[in-house]
């Protein structure tokens, strides 16, 4: 997905800023990083795509942040290579490759007000002073801050924080933008309002976009397309949509959502297609229904397999309802969501589940 | 290999100035000295022996440890509680007890010494009291005996072993007392369960400070003792004015060096062993002692802000109960100690104005006449701008290359930056008479015996190690982040470094130079040794004073050496508030 939106600040104010192309394509080739006998990041290879949205997610430790300042120059690989617009960075120190970074705890300058941030990457640049004010104006009305420019970073709320950290990585209009888990110091409703912010500004600036989180639901919510690490390596890459809804190995599954792995279960799974070995079947949660025993079959019903289980217990969880349902010896989680007239079971009643054979996924084990 | 192309990338080249100011007056002299007490190329131990077969020197050497042995257990015992007490108060009186303990450190210790004399010489404070109350119709015997010297020991390391202590047990976390009692833990119980193994990582480096500073006491054992109590230091400085030979002075140096590395790697170095040690990160592993220093900065820093949230634990979960006597009792205790390290430079202070045609205290009448006097004799201002010069020389010179030194180590590999931040640390960690001995034969080497320059440079090795651990400090708490996003934003090294990195850490720069002046403009022992006939600083001058007895003008003199770092500590303290109100609230009227 190409983004070509011209950004609403005009770019060429400047002859500083003139040669900027609006986003750039980065590439890694088969990139290593070893600390000591660790490797932190192992064989990494991956193409994002110019004006692309992309999020690095995984547990910790798995490599992110590493892959994250490999790109940025402030770790060079053990191995491998890495390209922006086609070219090998690896001879180009941090200072010159032209990157807006948004740092976990937003590095902030302590000791310049918000203006004065803003400013900076500008004056590094060799921006005229009377071009710059007129910029930062602009870029502090973008993220809503207009009358915080004299504050320094420390009076700032964490979301305000946040802001300005995003403004000054955009505001020099380099064309990579790189979000270290952007929202993770933020509060939840926060991080939601945050979550439009970013995509906002990624819509209209048309940076490509490289963001480490652990939170999935940003992930899924932001991204053009999902790197999921584990250990150092790319353990699955694709659009959030296919990542959640057909995960390739078992890790992926269980990382993202929830996943029910029906192994050495008692009933047999019937399915559209044969299993290949070496793998899991699988189903989300969502997929199974849950009904009383006795209800009436779907019209679909031959399209579905159903099994008779006990309910173990039942999770409220606002909009949703999971239930634990044993069947035979293996526990399926299901999870419902909450409507009028539905019916509610308790620990202990007897129930039906079913589901469609085509939500049956097989991952590697 | 690739090890090592990685470190010339590394900016620990910044480290070389002072690293090679301390190889040339302090790193090839020791060597030198090592070789001519085993008289190199012949290697022998004739030295040694001769050494330890003389009954003198083998009874002073037995002397001095067993006086700094006796005046590090009485800094133990006075220091705790008081270290305890301090940290136990409330917030506004601890700070003012924390300065009040920093003060003394700060300020001479000739001048402390000096004070001591005056307290409780024959007519001193004290007998001229008792006798005119009539208790005694003799003067007591105070001065030139042992109790004087361990007085004055004593008073001198105090603050070295309440300092680190305080750090550490700041460092505390108060919640586990109350976790400790709210588990059913008496108030005595909770202590010793719990803070007190908390706090011992303070005792261990306060104890062994102090230790090793009383190894190389020199002046206070001449200045108060009898003939009797010298130390191994005086021996050796005797012995270098008088003896034609280096071989036995260079022996009794690293008899002296050999005791204090046994402890210091005794006590010192197994402590990145311990397991409370090795659960902090990597980067933190900085030489104990080090790391105590710095939170203490750190500390100091941190009295600018006024309310800080998390202290309110403090309040709630003081460490022991308060029971009214306890407190009374508290109170007194520290009421005293801080007496103790106050008095005896007050009165110096306050007699240089006294009025009569002898110094007195209390002071009869206020005058001036000694500063006239001092400021009128030649010979003493002389002395003084002499000194004024050394030490704005060492403390730009240090400054720099200090600053340099420890910017350049912190970004290093840890083990290798532990390794040279102690190698840069010794000039203050071993007996300052060895390092006196060693200076001198780097000054020989290099032609400078008696020169403003060669004090200079002997004054820099001490004065960068302070600058160091300072800047080191403050360069611990500063967040790289920060540089790299001034370097993502297209900063290069140069830049970042002035326009990130120097504005942030110019407070600790600032507090390294103030250390440095002070520490050079105090400084007696190396001086004494180095600076030939031909240099008078003004300690030197009023040292020769004290044991002549002679010029009443010392005690302006004295005052002068009191009040100055008294003055720069206001000074730097104003510096730290004010750069702490700019990062905080300097645009409030903006909000308003
Ligand atoms: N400077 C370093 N020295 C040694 N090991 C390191 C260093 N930086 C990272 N590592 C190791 O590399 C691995 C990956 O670390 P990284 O910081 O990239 O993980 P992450 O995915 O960002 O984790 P988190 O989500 O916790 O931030 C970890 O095992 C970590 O211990
Ligand atoms: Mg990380």
């Amino acid at each position: 997905m190409n983004v070509y939106v011209k950004s609403t600040i005009p770019l060429a104010e400047d002859a500083a800023l003139e040669k900027n192309p609006v986003s750039a394509e980065i590439e890694f080739c088969n990139v290593t990083k070893m600390y000591g006998a660790v490797a932190a990041v192992k064989d990494v290879s991956l193409k994002v795509r110019r004006g692309e949205f992309l999020t690095i997610l995984g547990p910790s430790g798995s490599g992110k942040t590493t892959a994250l300042m490999l790109l940025a120059g402030f770790v060079a690989p053990s191995k491998g290579d890495i390209l922006i617009s086609g070219k090998s960075v690896a001879a180009v120190p941090s200072y010159h490759r032209d990157q807006g970074i948004v740092f976990q705890n937003y590095a902030l300058f302590p000791h310049l007000t918000v203006r004065r941030n803003l400013e900076f990457p500008l004056e590094m640049r060799g921006m005229k002073t009377a071009n710059r004010a007129a910029r930062v104006e602009r870029m502090l009305e973008r993220v809503h801050l207009n009358d915080f420019g004299e504050r320094m970073p420390s009076q700032l709320s964490g979301g305000q924080q946040q802001r300005v950290a995003l403004a000054r990585a955009l505001i020099a209009d380099a064309p990579i933008l790189l979000l270290d888990e952007p929202l993770g110091a933020l509060d939840r409703n926060l991080r939601e309002q945050m979550q439009g912010e970013i995509k906002a500004l990624h819509k209209e600036f048309g940076k490509t976009t490289i963001c480490v989180t652990h939170d999935q639901e940003e992930a899924l919510t932001l991204s053009d397309r999902i790197i999921v690490m584990r250990g150092g390596r790319i353990e699955q890459t694709d659009a959030p949509e296919a990542l959640y809804d057909r995960p390739t190995t078992r890790f992926v599954a269980n990382f993202l959502g929830e996943a029910n792995l029906l192994e050495g279960s008692d009933f047999k799974l019937e399915c559209e297609a044969a299993q290949p070995s070496a793998t899991v079947a699988m189903i989300r949660p969502e997929r199974i229904c849950i009904v009383a025993p006795a209800a009436p079959k779907r019209a679909d019903g031959g399209q579905r397999q159903s099994v008779i289980g006990t309910v173990d217990d039942m999770i409220y969880a606002g909009p949703l309802r999971k239930y634990h349902v044993r069947v035979g010896s293996s526990i399926l989680t299901v999870r419902e969501h909450v409507a009028s007239g539905q019916q509610i079971f308790k620990p202990g009643d007897q129930v039906r589940l079913e589901w469609l054979r085509s939500d049956v996924r097989f991952v590697a084990d | 290999m690739e090890a090592l192309q990685k470190l010339g990338r590394m900016p620990t080249g910044l480290a070389v100035p002072a690293f090679a100011i301390l190889l040339v007056i302090f790193g090839i002299p020791i060597v030198q000295l090592f070789l001519i007490s085993v008289n190199a190329p012949s290697f022998s131990v004739v030295n040694y022996r001769a050494f330890f077969e003389q009954g003198a020197t083998v009874f002073v050497l037995f002397q001095t440890i067993e006086m700094s042995v006796v005046a590090t257990v009485v800094c133990l015992i006075i220091g705790y509680p008081t270290a305890y007490l301090i940290v136990a108060a409330p917030k506004s009186v601890r700070t003012t007890l924390i300065v009040l303990v920093f003060i003394p450190w700060l300020t001479s210790g000739l001048v402390r010494t000096y004070a001591w004399t005056v307290i409780l010489g024959d007519h001193g404070l004290i007998n001229n009291l008792l006798l005119h109350l009539r208790l005694i119709s003799d003067p007591l015997p105070l001065l030139y005996n042992r109790l004087a010297v361990y007085i004055g020991m004593v008073h001198i390391t105090l603050p070295i072993m309440i300092l680190p202590l305080v750090s550490v047990m700041q460092g505390i976390d108060k919640s586990l007392m109350a976790a400790a009692r709210s588990m059913g833990a008496r108030p005595s119980a909770a202590f010793w369960r719990v803070f007190f193994p908390l706090s011992l990582p303070g005792v261990r480096s306060g104890t062994l400070l102090v230790f090793v500073v009383c190894l190389g006491f020199y002046i206070t054992p001449q200045a108060l003792g009898g003939l009797r109590d010298a130390m191994l230091s005086n021996f050796i400085a005797a012995q270098l004015a008088s003896s034609l030979s280096l071989a036995p002075i260079a022996a009794a140096a690293f008899i002296l060096l050999a005791i204090a590395v046994v402890m210091l790697s005794i006590f010192g170095l197994d402590v990145s062993g311990t397991p409370h040690e090795t659960a902090q990160p990597l980067r933190k592993s900085s030489p104990y002692r080090l790391r105590a220093l710095g939170r203490l900065l750190q500390y100091l820093y941190e009295i600018g802000i006024r309310y800080r949230a998390n202290r309110w634990t403090v309040h709630l979960y003081q460490p022991i109960g308060n029971s009214g006597r306890s407190k009374i009792v508290g109170a007194v205790f520290v009421l005293l100690v801080m007496v103790y390290l106050l008095f005896p430079g007050l009165v110096v202070v306050i007699m240089s104005f006294s009025a009569g045609p002898f110094l007195e205290f209390p002071p009869s009448g206020l005058s001036l006449q000694w500063y006239r006097s001092f400021f009128g004799d030649p010979s003493w201002t002389l002395a003084f701008w002499d000194s004024l010069q050394i030490a704005v020389t060492v403390a730009v010179l240090s400054t720099v290359a200090g600053t340099l030194a420890a910017f350049g180590l912190s970004r290093t590999y840890p083990r290798l930056r532990v390794f040279l931040m102690m190698v840069i640390l010794t000039p203050i960690t071993l007996p300052a008479i060895v390092v006196a001995v060693a200076a001198y034969l780097g000054l020989i080497n290099l032609g400078l015996i008696g020169t403003k320059a060669g004090i200079v440079l002997a004054h820099t090795i001490l004065a960068i190690a302070y600058v160091v651990v300072i800047v080191a400090a403050t360069l611990a708490n500063f967040d790289r982040r920060l540089e790299q996003a001034a370097k993502s934003m297209r900063a290069g090294p140069v830049r970042t470094l002035v326009r990130v990195t120097l504005p942030l850490i110019r407070p600790g720069i600032i507090g390294g130079a103030v250390f440095a002046f002070i520490a050079s403009f105090d400084e007696v022992v190396v001086t004494s040794l180095v600076s030939g006939f031909s240099i008078r600083t003004l300690p030197l001058k009023m040292l020769e004073n004290i044991n002549q007895q002679l010029d009443p003008t010392i005690a302006a003199v004295g005052s002068l050496l009191t009040l100055l770092p008294v003055l720069w500590l206001i000074a730097l303290y104003l510096t730290w508030w004010r750069s702490k109100l700019k990062l905080q609230g300097a645009s409030a009227n903006q909000i308003a």
